[in-house]
């Protein structure tokens, strides 16, 4: 496996691949955007804007829009390949988290509990022809009772949206009425820290700060399997291609001494999505890891840590040959 | 009998695995179906509404 290393000034919340894996977008608490070539970690530009750390992005499947969330209670529309700033929309809080939708014509966004406001869900409709002309009222806005949401993304099922909360919650809404359809309340025992969807949104994966990551069927929102750590968990990332899930987390350390701030420790770690067993781990980063995303075509993955940096890998030959349980075939 | 009974176990657990397998494969080929008719049910939606443009068109 190599490595390369991009540097944020502060650190990573999120980072995105494009559906054909030749960009890597990430966003961080330093107020910048940076999109970075994935085959050798060159930055090819920054969208800048944004007032105040950038919590959330997400881009189309065809590399036209990228839409951001942020701090400043701003969530933007840019353009990916010239990065102009096409739309600015405006709410009483900061944004937590964007998500597009399967047919790239629309946004759904969580922003934050704070002062007075309660938090919402809001659905935009996405003017593909003109990205300069958005509508700046949601087609639909509503908000969750009881737990607030902390992550969302549209399912495989027309207008309907899942998310994790900060109970432990998972959920699906009606887009439209703003209806708890489903709800599995203990599908985890404390804050959900992200959601990330499998190639046909047919299930999802989800992190949590009570130590595992869940797969959940994404109709039933039954659990299909558990991967229990023992460290809080900031990211879970579905493998393409070979059976394994990606969770990163940690705690930072009260006493690090130097040895272990040099090699980085904190890892990356490799599970068997079927039989819920731990087959490897990669290190890198000299703090908690905060994101991290998968190749769309499963050659390698890229992590965002509390450090500031970004760590591209690229899977070896052996990665793939690598078939530590037999030689079984395993629906992705 | 020692090693009989750690093949025993290797045996059990080949079977565990191989049942998580099975299971894991049969729901993903129930899913797999059940995408496929949203895309179809969605692209039906699509077809229908492009029709009824042109025939207001031809109105």
């Amino acid at each position: 496996m190599n490595r390369r290393l991009s540097r944020h000034e502060r650190s990573l919340t999120q980072i995105r691949y494009n559906k054909d894996g030749d960009l890597l977008f990430s966003c961080s608490k330093d107020h910048v955007i940076n999109v970075w070539f994935s085959h050798n970690g060159e930055r090819l530009g920054t969208y800048d804007g944004h007032n105040g750390t950038v919590w959330t992005i997400d881009v189309d499947s065809q590399s036209r829009f990228l839409v951001s969330g942020s701090a400043d209670n701003e969530m933007r529309l840019w353009e990916v390949s010239t990065g102009k700033c096409l739309f600015v929309w405006e709410f009483p809080t900061a944004v937590k988290r964007v998500a597009f939708n399967e047919e790239d014509d629309q946004i759904v966004c969580i922003t934050e509990q704070r002062m007075g406001y309660q938090g919402a869900i809001r659905v935009f409709d996405v003017n593909r022809d003109d990205g300069r002309n958005q509508d700046t009222e949601p087609t639909s806005i509503f908000h969750p009772i009881g737990s607030k949401p902390t992550v969302c993304a549209f399912s495989y099922m027309p207008g309907m949206i899942l998310t994790g909360h900060e109970s432990g919650k998972v959920a699906l809404f009606d887009a439209k009425t703003g209806e708890e359809v489903l709800n599995n309340e203990r599908a985890h025992m404390d804050i959900v820290t992200d959601l990330q969807l499998s190639e046909d949104r047919s299930y999802f994966i989800t992190s949590s700060k009570d130590k595992t990551a869940r797969i959940h069927d994404a109709k039933t929102l039954t659990v299909l399997k558990t991967f229990s750590t023992e460290t809080p968990l900031n990211s879970a990332a579905l493998a393409r291609g070979a059976p394994y899930v990606l969770l990163g987390g940690g705690q930072e350390a009260m006493s690090v001494t130097t040895t272990s701030l040099r090699q980085g420790k904190f890892e990356t770690r490799f599970w068997h999505k079927i039989f819920e067993e731990e087959v490897g781990r990669v290190k890198g980063h000299f703090g908690p890891l905060n994101t991290i995303a998968v190749h769309p075509a499963g050659m390698g993955y890229a992590s965002g840590g509390e450090d500031g940096f970004v760590r591209v890998h690229h899977f070896d030959e052996s990665y793939f040959k690598a078939k530590p349980y037999g030689d079984i075939e395993i629906l992705d | 009998e020692d090693a009989a009974e750690e093949s025993n176990v290797s045996a059990e657990l080949v079977a565990l695995r191989k049942r998580l397998v099975d299971e894991w494969n049969a729901w993903r080929t129930r899913c797999m179906e059940e995408v496929s008719n949203v895309i179809r049910v969605k692209g039906k939606k699509v077809e229908t509404s492009r029709q009824d443009e042109e025939r207001e068109e031809i109105e």
